[in-house]
């Protein structure tokens, strides 16, 4: 859509389609289908020449005569095409657990979400050392140090007995701040997680994240108070934390 | 199913994804079109300025982020470091650790740079914009904001943008 409004002003443009049926309904001018899954719109992570191609292959519908063009990139990749949400996760866990007679070994039987945080400090320091200090924590603002307040109030919210907290924006609506509250945790936790075990991708992080860690069971938590106050606006953002 | 004619054996995706996230995408509302308008630029890719804009809700650390249907767009200067850009798009319908390893899986600044340095683009805009897509009834970013960031690049002598989703 936003093709056509630019081309329409006079710009040229070129556009990666991640889902093709949606470009062969809307037609924009120029569009370079990728198959690959949503969220890996330059088809891997890390491959500076596979992207280049992608992009120059983008680039190369400028030179079509007439439109709209719709062409296909030849090469595929194989990361998995869906990411797998907490309760398929959680689902699979639990059957796993009925089927072998015993749980699955959880972090959050030993350590509290904000002593995971900090056991997992050095890995989260690692990752920004490989990466030149890049991280995409950094949603709330609220520095890491005074994470351990943040998260006494996401269980005060989960057990509906929320504590006074000094750090709550006045200017933003709660549901939103939870939401990138836990965008800001469940990016600590996966960029250390990485650091860590770098052997580790995909959905293999996904089902870390939600069936081992206690943070992973804090925002399951939190998501399901947000859903169940009957609150429009929370439970549309609790779908964005965890579903 | 509609628009599965000519889909040739090699394309995947909609055939792979399970049955709800299969109809999410067919029942999804998009303006549909036969035809589009077509501006061919006048120079060649080397000698074009070009813009980036994504719709994958990235922006700044630091600036606002994106509220769930959120149609307001963010500038991103495109001299900007990777390492200064994070993302606050409403879905978790998409694997975020991609983007946590690679800005460039759907904000591709550092390969676009390779690609100027290398001469096969002619110059950037000053500033690069991000929107949020998904939306359901997109008609603000059609009517309104849409518009407006075509008029920053129109200023910005801007030939050729280069749209990425997330």
């Amino acid at each position: 859509m936003l093709a056509r409004v630019f081309e329409e002003a006079g710009l040229s443009t070129t556009a990666l389609a991640l889902i093709r049926d949606h470009a062969e309904r809307a037609r924009p001018p120029r569009a370079l289908f990728v198959p690959f899954p949503l969220g890996f719109a330059l088809g891997r992570p890390d491959d500076p020449p596979f992207q280049h191609r992608v992009l120059r292959a983008a680039f190369d519908l400028l030179a079509v005569e007439s439109g709209p063009v719709l062409a296909d990139f030849a090469e595929g990749t194989d990361a998995p095409v869906e990411v797998l949400q907490a309760s398929e996760a959680l689902a699979a866990s639990a059957l796993a657990a009925s089927s072998s007679g015993r749980a699955t070994p959880v972090e959050s039987e030993t350590l509290g979400p904000a002593d995971e945080v900090t056991a997992l400090r050095g890995y989260y320091e690692q990752w920004l050392a490989d990466h030149d200090g890049r991280t995409v924590v950094g949603l709330t603002g609220i520095a890491q140090r005074r994470w351990r307040g943040l998260i006494r109030y996401l269980e005060g919210y989960a057990a509906g007995s929320p504590p006074w907290y000094a750090e709550l924006p006045p200017d933003l609506p709660l549901a939103r701040f939870l939401r990138y509250a836990a965008d800001d945790l469940k990016a600590f936790y996966f960029e250390a997680r990485m650091a860590r075990r770098p052997d580790q991708v995909d959905n293999e992080l996904q089902r870390w994240f939600w069936t081992e860690t206690a943070m992973g069971d804090l925002l399951t938590r939190v998501a399901s108070r947000m859903a169940a106050g009957g609150d429009a606006e929370m439970a549309l953002y609790a779908k964005g934390i965890a579903r | 199913m509609r628009g599965a004619a000519g889909r040739g054996p090699d394309v995947p995706r909609i055939e792979d994804v399970s049955e709800v996230t299969r109809q999410s995408w067919l029942n999804f509302p998009v303006f549909e079109h036969q035809d589009a308008p077509f501006v061919r630029p006048t120079r060649p890719l080397r000698e074009a300025r070009v813009a980036l804009v994504t719709t994958a809700g990235v922006h700044l650390r630091g600036d606002r982020p994106f509220a769930s249907s959120d149609q307001t767009f963010r500038v991103i200067p495109s001299s900007s470091p990777a390492m200064a850009i994070v993302q606050s798009h409403s879905s978790i319908g998409f694997d975020r650790t991609a983007f946590m390893r690679d800005v460039n899986i759907s904000f591709p600044v550092d390969r676009l740079r390779e690609l100027r340095d290398a001469g096969e683009i002619g110059s950037f805009a000053p500033d690069f914009y991000s929107f949020m897509g998904g939306s359901r009834a997109p008609r603000v970013m059609e009517r309104e904001t849409g518009p407006e960031v075509a008029r920053r690049l129109l200023a910005d002598g801007v030939e050729v943008v280069l749209l990425t989703p997330t």
